[in-house]
């Protein structure tokens, strides 16, 4: 291209001149400004930080007994809004381990506008979080919890209408809250609840349950009883033919349970002919020890030291092969973050400097890039040597 | 841990990734402080199910091949950050689905005579307006390079003789330019494309700083990192660190310390760290205002400056990953710009409103990188803005579900608007709002785009008044409401502006580093 003669104005000075009036007429702007405090914090941000607090607080304000279990009702001034499915991340301080456990909110999300809580907390095998909650936790007692976390939630874009929940245990928490979410109207579709316990005397949420389900057409619920005959119940573990009795012609299956359970259905779901997208699993906390995976290239009985640098500072802890690293750094009274526990959520998300680990396929979370620079998540990753890790406390 | 440092960067997006990768090569002790558990601010990635989303990015201009970088990709490249960078298909498809004449659907490619005989076939008589355009943005980066060398203080005469093209267009609204050129209307509706990276309608939007921005897009085509930007945002955490620099996540800054009407160090959730000089890759509002008690005792004029400053688009995104490739749903471009109406006054009007066809950015990530998902799937994002502060009135039970009605209306758009269908297919959604923008970077109002570039706030005038827009001593800003403006390549280019001119105030008070 040539050059050409461009002006806008009748000749190029006018234009010129034009140019340089831009610094006068900006300068004019910027007077015009008001005196009014400043600040970066508007409605929306308001909006974020009631969402998803970066910590609430709330107080025991009644305890609900439950064989082996304890509902807790906790109750703030103000607690975040939630999608039904999602758990808050509790943080404990236990003699002198500092450490968190995730909790589903298992109560219709309705309630957490009138700052009420609802947590359950069941006796676990070796739970050593579980066991300090049900023995210490009282009226009164003050709990800190993170905000609302988790993708375990229904979406109608993607989900179908009707929706066939699978629950084991106290994986019953976020069916509860969508259950009663369903009934209040704050949230819509159909459950078909398939929920599976030992005996009659083990379901958790019994009269609950009956009473929702008479309460709305769009809830039902199966009881599936593993050591128990009783009529009116189904029997056995849940697997293809159960979900198949009772399941809709189309629907998406929701399942929340103990690793057990997850491991059983994995045989069973293939017999459904469901694609993936209709399969939406709760994420299930890491196991203890690694050798529950069959690659685990490692020796659990080895005791290795771990060196841990955070905010500048070193420090060096024993390291058991067979616990999460995690597990490590909080027994050592290190508050190190967390939500999730299970490799998905990517809050513990800390930089390896040395050493190796072992990250089992199906708890790796991580982002792809994260993989090659070295970084990783603490709570499903076990150490396979010394090891020399950087953590970013909150 | 070290408490003294030559510079603090606060925020670790883009702009301050590279403000600390520039300081830290330089020999500065720097220390980078981030409120997230992530380097990179928008320039991240999450994952869902089977599925790892990129959150911001759609393309990346002025990178280059390894061979021959641009200023960008050269400038990363000199930081010694390692990027797997791939190049993209196409420049964009722009569709406009209007009633009658205001009906457009153009795929157009990247190279500039390319981009020219593609226009002259959708606009035949397009061609001289074209090859003008071409030439008036061959001027200004000529003249912007200019700029750049005299070290920003170019001398006027000289720009008089020299670039007097640049003077004579480069201030004017696009669209005037665009008409003063005899452009055919279809070609620049066409041409326009690019607004919404802006959010800055045609007639607003200064031509200096559009021509540029065509010019680097198509002449030198667009590139993405192939593990999303968090790649980028990791890769360059990993060279700070190799040049000494130190980075503390989980760090909120919530105070900077002042003495005699200059910073001495910042207060953090986790202590307070010393330094003269602070890079803030943050806004203004919340340096001088939140983290400045308000902006009590700062002048006047400083706190009208700041509060006369407009907020830019504030950003939306569903995501979504589908059960069936691109090819099998019918998608077939990476970049799709949609939109009902051609008129970008009326489209910038409307979005500030929550209306029933939301403008849109569409990114089919799978059209440029087969293999970021499994095998018999796809990666799709939606992405607009809002020109009003309208998700400030959303109530928490509303929140869901408006959020989701905003996702709906686009996602049918986008079938309508190509034919295809994609609904059906989500086997994983996550939508980004405002607020979530708000959550993650705290930037106010969810602002995708900071201080808008529109009604006189352009680049052009930012650079011509560094000088007097530094406020404070000794604080300079490395965001996109720094006088670079808002993107990728600005903000990458903008933190080691803010460098230089962070080491241009350490010679004026004879700094010593420490």
């Amino acid at each position: 291209m040539k050059k050409f003669n461009f002006h806008v104005k009748p000749i190029g000075l006018l234009d010129m001149l034009h140019f340089k009036q831009m610094v006068p007429r900006r300068r004019a702007i910027l007077k015009s400004g008001s005196l009014d405090p400043i600040t970066a914090v508007y409605g929306v941000n308001r909006l974020a930080q009631s969402l998803h607090p970066r910590q609430q607080k709330a107080v025991v304000s009644e305890i609900i007994p439950r064989k082996d279990a304890n509902t807790y009702v906790l109750k703030a001034d103000k607690l975040a809004y939630f999608r039904a499915g999602q758990y808050v991340s509790v943080k404990l301080r236990i003699g002198d381990a500092a450490t968190a456990r995730p909790y589903t909110l298992a109560a219709s999300p309705a309630l957490a506008l009138e700052g009420e809580y609802r947590i359950t907390v069941k006796k676990a095998q070796d739970g050593f979080v579980s066991d300090y909650i049900l023995e210490n936790w009282q009226l009164g007692t003050e709990v800190t919890l993170s905000g609302p976390e988790g993708p375990f939630s229904y979406e109608p874009l993607r989900d179908e209408k009707e929706v066939v929940g699978l629950a084991g245990g106290s994986g019953i928490t976020p069916f509860m809250a969508m259950a009663a979410a369903i009934l209040d109207g704050t949230e819509d579709f159909r459950l078909t609840l398939l929920y599976g316990s030992r005996t009659k005397a083990d379901i958790l949420y019994a009269e609950e349950l009956e009473r929702i389900c008479a309460a709305t057409d769009k809830v039902k619920v199966v009881h599936v009883l593993s050591e128990e005959e009783a009529e009116g119940f189904e029997h056995g573990f849940i697997g293809a033919e159960l979900i198949k009795k009772y399941a809709p012609e189309t629907y998406t299956l929701y399942i929340c349970g103990p690793r057990a359970m997850h491991d059983f259905l994995a045989g069973e779901l293939p017999g459904l002919g469901l694609d993936q997208k209709h399969i939406r699993r709760e994420f299930v906390p890491a196991p203890s020890s690694p050798t529950y995976f069959q690659d685990y290239p490692g020796d659990p009985a080895k005791r290795f030291t771990l060196t841990l640098r955070m905010l500048g500072e070193e420090k060096r802890i024993p390291l058991r092969a067979d616990e999460p690293i995690l597990t490590a750094v909080e027994r050592a009274g290190i508050a190190a973050p967390s939500r999730c526990r299970s490799g998905e959520c990517g809050w513990c998300r800390s930089r390896l400097i040395g050493g190796e680990v072992f990250i089992p396929a199906s708890l790796d979370g991580r982002r792809l890039a994260d993989d090659d620079a070295g970084y990783i998540h603490p709570c499903s990753t076990w150490a396979l040597s010394d090891l020399e890790l950087e953590i970013f406390p909150e | 841990m070290d408490k003294q440092y030559d510079i603090i960067v606060i925020g670790a997006g883009n702009g301050g990734l590279s403000a600390a990768a520039s300081a830290c090569k330089r020999g500065f002790r720097t220390l980078l402080i981030e409120q997230h558990n992530l380097p990179g601010g928008f320039a991240t990635s999450f994952r869902r199910g089977r599925f790892e989303f990129e959150p911001a990015l759609h393309e990346l201009c002025d990178v280059g091949e390894p061979d021959s970088r641009e200023e960008v990709g050269a400038l990363i490249d000199s930081y010694g950050a390692e990027v797997d960078w791939v190049r993209l298909p196409e420049a964009y498809r722009l569709i406009i689905f209007g009633e009658g004449e205001d009906k457009i659907d153009a795929v157009m490619p990247f190279g500039k005579e390319a981009f020219i005989d593609k226009m002259e076939e959708y606009v035949p008589g397009s061609r001289e307006s074209m090859e003008k355009f071409f030439y008036l943005a061959d001027c200004i980066m000529a003249a912007n390079a200019a700029v750049a060398a005299a070290g920003g203080n170019a001398d006027p005469k000289v720009m008089m003789k020299e670039h007097p093209d640049f003077l004579k267009c480069a201030n004017y609204p696009t669209a005037v330019v665009l008409r003063k050129l005899k452009m055919p209307l279809k070609a620049q509706k066409i041409l326009a494309a690019y607004w919404c990276y802006m959010g800055v309608n045609m007639e607003d939007l200064e031509f200096g700083f559009y021509a540029s921005l065509v010019h680097k897009y198509i002449v030198n085509a667009a590139y993405i990192p192939r593990y999303r930007s968090h790649e980028l945002s990791v890769a360059m955490d990993k060279t700070i660190r190799e040049h000494g620099g130190t980075i503390l996540y989980n760090t909120l800054a919530t105070k900077i310390l002042m003495e005699d009407g200059a910073p001495v160090g910042v207060e953090t959730t986790h202590g307070s760290f010393y330094a003269r000089h602070i890079i803030a890759d943050i806004s203004p509002n919340a340096v001088f205002g939140d983290m400045m008690d308000g902006g009590k005792g700062l002048p006047e004029d400083h706190i009208r400056a700041v509060n006369a400053r407009k907020i830019g688009g504030r950003g939306y995104c569903c995501y979504v990953g589908l059960n069936k490739t691109a090819e099998e749903l019918g998608v077939h471009e990476y970049s799709y710009f949609i939109s009902e109406l051609s008129d970008t006054v009326k489209e910038q009007e409307l979005a500030g409103t929550f209306r029933e066809h939301p403008m849109q950015a569409t990114i089919c990530l799978s059209n440029a990188i087969p293999d970021c998902s499994p095998p018999g799937t796809c990666i799709m994002s939606f992405t607009t803005f809002f020109m009003k502060d309208i998700w400030s009135d959303v109530t928490e039970k509303e929140y869901t579900a408006k959020k989701r009605e905003v996702a709906v209306k686009m996602i049918r758009d986008f079938e309508k608007a190509t034919g295809t269908s994609i609904m059906p297919y989500i086997e994983e959604i996550e939508i980004a709002s405002p607020a979530t923008l708000a959550r993650y970077a705290l930037v106010p109002q969810g602002a995708m785009y900071a201080y808008s570039c529109g009604e006189g706030d352009g680049l052009m005038a930012r650079l011509q008044m560094l000088k007097e827009d530094q406020r404070v001593k000794n604080i300079r800003f490395a965001s996109g409401y720094g006088p670079r403006l808002y993107g990728y390549s600005s903000t990458y280019m903008g933190g080691d502006m803010a460098v230089k001119l962070t080491m241009a105030d350490m010679k004026e008070e004879n700094y010593e580093k420490v």
